[in-house]
């Protein structure tokens, strides 16, 4: 792909850059999906609401370290 | 289309009620609006690629040259610029997708027809699941297996391991899961939002001006259904880009599944 110039923002860089935004909002999306479920589930064997706001912190956390980790380097 | 009736005793405003449809052949019978428009519109989309590729010559006609340039939209803003050299192998799946969404999508803004058929949430997510194999596959052929296209998806280098049972089930939901759900969702709901505001326009205009009536109500029905002749440009305008949109981003996909390989 020539995307290897991030002066040029026609074509494939500007899609590019499209498809790290919707990859950025999904990787969040999961994280706090994934790991707010597992909380949950934890929560209701526990019977506690505890898990939940760890889990949901959790994969918030993850999910932005991951975005971070995917776009955000240099 | 019965809640579509003024009652008497005021006006019902339209609701995801419009969005269901008898049978258009009576009780006991399957086949609906949304499904004829799904036929014509695929039928059409059809003739029109038939009838401009036959008989190519060198020197185009005006539906060659019609044909060629919408094709050739597809091939080179879409295929090549996201996916690279590679991506002409994908033209013909992703021209297929992008006219097919196109005609249905456009439906909704043709008279008489007037309703887009991708409002019904079945067809973007059946599209969508066939865009997720698709990249799925052609990120599995790239990887030389299964286990280690998911091994490059979940567990990606340069990451103390313990840290993996945090992140690998989040990259696994974010692209088995929720690139699918996102495509479908975008385009469902853009088409169901679109056609529920033209509806409201064209029928709280209509009740205004006949119903409600006086002064107050034809001025302002008027001012409702000329706002919904903008509406209607706005969305056929809607209309195209969520296809494309689509179109592009199972495009990306599969661009990003051929470029993984660290």
């Amino acid at each position: 792909m020539a995307d290897d110039h991030p002066e040029d923002t026609t074509g494939a860089a500007r899609r590019k850059g499209e498809a790290d935004a919707w990859g950025a909002f999904g990787l969040i999306i999961s994280g706090v999906l994934v790991w707010g479920l597992i909380g949950g589930l934890v929560g209701a064997w526990l019977d506690s609401a505890l898990p939940v706001m760890v889990g949901l912190l959790l994969g918030m956390g993850g999910g932005l370290y991951l975005v971070w980790f995917r776009y955000g380097r240099a | 289309m019965t809640t579509w009736s003024i009652a008497a005793e005021g006006f019902q405003s339209p609701g995801p009620a419009d969005f269901v449809y008898p049978p258009l052949f009576g009780e006991g019978t399957f086949f609906t609006k949304p499904m004829l428009i799904t036929v014509l519109g695929s039928v059409a989309v059809a003739v029109f690629f038939y009838l401009a590729a036959r008989r190519a010559q060198r020197v185009p006609g005006k539906l060659q040259y019609a044909g060629e340039s919408a094709y050739g939209f597809v091939r080179n803003s879409i295929a090549l610029d996201s996916i690279g050299k590679e991506g002409i192998k994908y033209v013909p799946y992703l021209a297929t997708l992008f006219f097919f969404l196109a005609a249905l999508n456009i439906s909704g803004i043709i008279p008489v027809l007037q309703f887009p058929a991708t409002s019904r949430i079945a067809f973007p997510l059946f599209l969508a699941v066939v865009s997720c194999v698709i990249f799925n596959y052609v990120g599995i052929r790239r990887a030389h297996g299964v286990g280690r296209y998911f091994k490059q998806m979940m567990f990606p280098a340069g990451i103390p391991w313990p840290v993996y049972i945090l992140l690998a089930p989040i990259e696994f939901v974010s692209t088995i899961i929720i690139r699918p759900l996102t495509l479908t969702l975008r385009l469902t709901f853009n088409m169901f939002a679109g056609h529920l505001v033209l509806v409201l326009f064209i029928l709280g205009g209509e009740y205004l001006v006949f119903e409600y009536s006086g002064v107050v109500g034809i001025l302002a029905g008027s001012i409702s259904l000329l706002g919904s002749i903008v509406l209607t440009f706005f969305e056929g305008f809607v209309q195209l880009l969520q296809a494309y949109v689509f179109t592009l981003l199972s495009a990306l996909y599969i661009g990003g599944a051929l470029a993984d390989e660290h």
